[in-house]
């Protein structure tokens, strides 16, 4: 790859009796490259120094990722693991006793087989996350299904990726975040970027966002909010929240309308243009203002602006992909560059902003309900024979798919599933629909927990298990680009916590299928396992060696073979991963979100992220300059909205939906749309706003609609100023 | 000895506190920030500035100090008050126009930002602006510093809030007036 416009060359400053050791931040999917610091006399990092030479972030880093290291010696750390006897204590942090690893895994094991004897084997249930290496992620669908063996696995990527990838899948044959590096965004002449708070949710995205503007490029943002993003934009396109479908179909209008299309392109590369233009024809600027309260003028002018552009990058994230029509707000928005030919070639494409830190390789190799390594598919017959000869299974042993993250929750309250192995996920913050989501956590007969934190979760189990932080584990995982990275052990596994990659296999071999893990001691050797697996599939990642990613910086899948370098970007042949092919453009008809406004409820309320706070968080709400900065959620209300509920900055008030009803602070700021109304989602217990959220699933990806659902404001008499 | 100068653009902030965090980590600076961060209008807009000490060429900090407690280093970073001279009486911290020394009442001692002077003493950026995720901090050299001065002509004839002719008494550090856009060609 040449090299960046902004790269330089820059040392590092190291300190006596310390050594750097360049990794990646835990966070986010831009996985921004950072050296720890680690004092040699104890083994222990202790600091952070930038990494300038990583590609990506070129030693920039947001807050979150600065004060990253601070999770690792953190007072809060589970130091060995911890047993409940008292299961009416569940949901509290009261009643735990430390534990030895012995005891605890036989425990969990014994009331395993006791359960599935009694209730068969897939009364268990495996709930995990992709915050975690590609070698976590691999091994943890091979552990619910070879050595639990039960069907019921799924992830925290319902909640982050899902909709991304099945718009790609549906639009492009293949499910990659981005068709471009990372690199090419400074290049390009025009950002549409839709749905995403990149200022705060991808900060070091930024210095690139910005250079598109410095060299006279466009920046088009669609947003609720005048995110940090949008106040700069050149049009800030101010949707109504859950309104995306009717942009996107009102962009195609007006690009096929106004001649910008690529007829060639569309004739030779994609199929179903007829269908959709014929389905666009009524998104007139009039009618898409009329849906989306935007002002036709700038509709008018973003098609115009995105149509003249010699190249594009279309951009997105959960804003518009957390809806109940998620995938077809994905598949909507690639339409753009599909019909204009602006994807296949450097600087123009479609890019999505991952969420997890590896939401991309882990939705890759098998943590899905219905997925496989090598994003092979359960419902294939071959998929399934390949991955079960390889694994050394009988094929008639492999369990059948199971059901996405959130329909778990009431597989639990039915007694379906009676146990549940939760990693690397908090649910009980991060689901819709808490009560829910809550009353099934304590409907279950067992529950063990992996996490480095008591997090809220974790205080409904009755097994917590102590693991290891990203900083003390060897692995890779695979960014927003694509580009598969890795990670360093800069210090010894914290007191008594294990990998999870460890406790995984302790637990298949007294589960008796030690015979499939033995051979696994390292994650060296699972990523060998996970390589081979991925011959031959979508993401194959068969050429990918630690060696290779050293010396490249990263490798880009898919790299079918050692001799090659990888694939920065995707479709250069205009060839699409579909049977034939050629990609395609979806005629998508608009729906509304899953609950509108009425008398009762008569705001939006729309939810997202702060630039301290990550995911749940479990982690970022420990560490206390991020906890400083942002300590509790407020509840950002426009100015007219205020003064129409005779409510004043910082005042309590109650947030009310058909769900529940929370109390939070009002933070008053014209950068929101009147009708609309945000709260950020990091907090648990009562101050969770997914207490609020709609569980309305998208019929393909399963993701709920956290971005959309009506609400009410009430005004609390005599409770002013009591934060 | 570098010849880097740490160049803002005010515009470019998100606030995301990234080089208040970075602050806290550099060598000698007791985990405690140099620098700040300001809301420009909260009720309006998500419009924020940093507020970096400019490191003035006669700084008032150093002039007004009764005790030469604040050294200049040879790169011009105006350093943070010596423990072993500095006497307490906070005339820097009214002094500076900009507000930048803070006063630490159990250490009776001032301290400031010394644009982490064991990292700029051999032009390794500072922390701040080694991290800040939008540009609105670069660490830039003589040459890039010119290049942006060609780039940003603003139309009253001035560029940055700190060169001549400065708007307050000439400062290292140079930060770019509001309006970088203002006049920028379009590509297409």
């Amino acid at each position: 790859m040449p090299k960046d416009k902004f790269f330089k060359e820059i040392p590092n400053v190291v300190h006596p009796n310390e050594k750097l050791v360049s990794t990646h931040c835990s966070y986010c999917g831009m996985q921004c490259g950072m050296k720890l610091r680690v004092d040699t006399t104890q083994n222990k990092i202790i600091g952070v120094e930038p990494r300038y030479d990583f590609p990506v972030n070129l030693g920039k880093m947001c807050p979150k990722g600065v004060t990253a290291y601070q999770q690792v010696n953190h007072p809060d750390r589970i130091e060995r693991p911890l047993i409940r006897d008292d299961a009416s204590l569940k949901g509290t942090p009261d009643g735990f006793r430390e534990a030895s690893w012995d005891e605890a895994l036989d425990l969990i094991v014994k009331r395993f087989k006791e359960l599935q004897d009694k209730y068969g084997k897939d009364t268990l249930s495996v709930y995990s996350g992709v915050s975690m290496t590609n070698e976590k992620c691999y091994l943890t669908g091979k552990f619910a299904r070879v050595a639990l063996q039960t069907r019921y696995i799924d992830y925290n990527g319902r909640f982050c990726m899902s909709s991304a990838a099945a718009g790609f899948n549906r639009s492009l044959g293949i499910d990659r975040g981005s068709t471009v590096p990372w690199t090419d965004i400074n290049q390009t002449d025009c950002l549409f970027i839709a749905g995403s708070n990149a200022a705060e949710c991808h900060p070091t995205s930024m210095f690139r966002i910005w250079e598109v503007q410095n060299r006279g490029g466009y920046l088009i943002v669609a947003d609720p909010r005048e995110t940090p993003l949008a106040r700069r934009a050149d049009i800030h396109l101010d949707l109504r929240p859950g309104t995306d479908l009717a942009l996107a179909n009102g962009m195609v209008h007006l690009l096929i309308k106004n001649g910008h299309i690529d007829e060639a392109f569309i004739r030779n590369h994609t199929n179903g243009f007829e269908d959709t233009a014929e389905l666009v024809k009524e998104f007139t600027p009039e009618y898409v203002s009329e849906i989306t309260g935007i002002d036709a003028d700038k509709i008018i002018r973003a098609a115009d602006i995105y149509g003249r552009a010699p190249e594009a990058i279309v951009m997105f994230c959960r804003g518009v992909e957390q809806q109940s029509k998620g995938t077809d707000n994905v598949s909507g928005y690639t339409n753009m560059a599909l019909i204009t030919g602006k994807i296949g070639r450097p600087k123009s494409g479609v890019a999505t902003f991952t969420g997890q830190g590896n939401g991309q390789g882990g939705r890759e190799h098998g943590q899905k309900a219905d997925q496989l390594p090598g994003y092979r598919k359960m419902d294939n017959p071959d998929h399934v024979r390949e991955v079960a000869c390889m694994w050394g299974i009988p094929e008639e042993e492999m369990p059948q798919k199971g059901v996405s993250a959130y329909e778990m929750f009431q597989l639990m309250i039915d007694k379906t599933i009676r146990a549940n192995y939760l990693l690397c996920s908090n649910p009980t913050v991060s689901a819709p629909n808490q009560h829910h989501v809550r009353e099934a956590f304590k409907s279950l007969d067992f529950m063990v927990c992996c996490d480095f934190y008591l997090s809220e979760s974790a205080e409904y189990a009755d097994v917590v298990l102590p693991v290891s932080t990203w900083a003390e584990d060897d692995g890779t995982t695979t960014n927003l680009e694509g580009r598969v990275i890795r990670h360093r052990q800069a210090q010894d596994w914290y007191a008594e916590s294990k990998p999870d990659w460890w406790i995984q296999i302790e637990i298949a071999k007294r589960m008796g299928r030690g015979q499939y893990f033995e051979h696994l001691k390292n994650p060296a050797d699972i990523f060998d396992e996970l390589r081979r697996m991925s011959k031959g599939g979508t993401a194959d990642y068969s050429g990918i060696t630690y060696e290779k990613i050293d010396e490249q910086n990263g490798v880009f899948w898919p790299c079918t073979d050692e001799n090659t370098q990888g694939t920065p970007h995707l479709f250069l042949d205009k060839k699409f991963y579909t049977k034939d092919q050629r990609a395609l453009i979806c005629a998508l008809p608009y729906r509304p979100p899953a609950e509108e406004p009425d008398a009762e409820y008569p705001l939006r309320l729309t939810t997202g992220r702060v630039v301290f706070h990550y995911l749940s968080g479990n982690q970022t709400r420990r560490i206390p300059f991020l906890k400083a900065m942002y300590p509790d959620p407020l509840l950002e209300v426009h100015p007219e909205t205020a003064k129409q509920y005779g409510i004043e900055h910082d005042e309590v008030v109650l947030l009310k939906t058909r769900r529940g009803e929370v109390r939070y602070k009002v933070k008053i700021i014209a950068a929101i749309r009147p009708d609309t109304v945000f709260v950020p989602y990091h907090w648990g217990k009562e101050e969770s706003v997914n207490l609020l959220t709609n569980p309305a699933l998208d019929p393909y990806s399963r993701m709920p609609e956290f971005k959309a659902c009506a609400a009410q404001i009430i005004k609390l008499e005599g409770v002013l100023h009591n934060g | 000895m570098g010849k880097s100068v740490l160049y803002i653009e005010m515009e470019n902030c998100i606030g995301c506190r990234s080089c208040l965090a970075a602050c806290t980590q550099c060598g000698g600076h007791d985990n405690r920030n140099r620098n700040y961060v300001y809301e420009v209008d909260p009720f309006n807009s998500r419009q924020t500035i940093p507020l970096m000490c400019l490191h003035c060429v006669n700084p008032a900090c150093a002039r007004s100090c009764p005790a030469q407690a604040i050294q200049i280093a040879d790169t011009g970073a105006v350093l943070s008050a010596l423990v072993e001279k500095c006497i307490g009486c906070q005339n820097c911290t009214i002094a500076c126009p900009y507000g930048i020394p803070k006063f630490d009442e159990e250490q009776n001692l001032m301290y400031k930002c010394d644009l982490c002077y064991d990292r700029t003493k051999d032009d390794i950026p500072p922390m701040c602006a080694s991290v800040c995720p939008t540009n609105t901090l670069q660490w830039l050299s003589e040459e890039e510093l010119a290049e942006k001065q060609a780039q940003h002509k603003l139309a009253n004839g001035k560029w940055t809030a700190s060169m001549e002719p400065a708007l307050e008494g000439e400062t290292n550090v140079k930060i770019s007036l509001p309006g970088i856009l203002q006049g920028k060609a379009k590509l297409f």
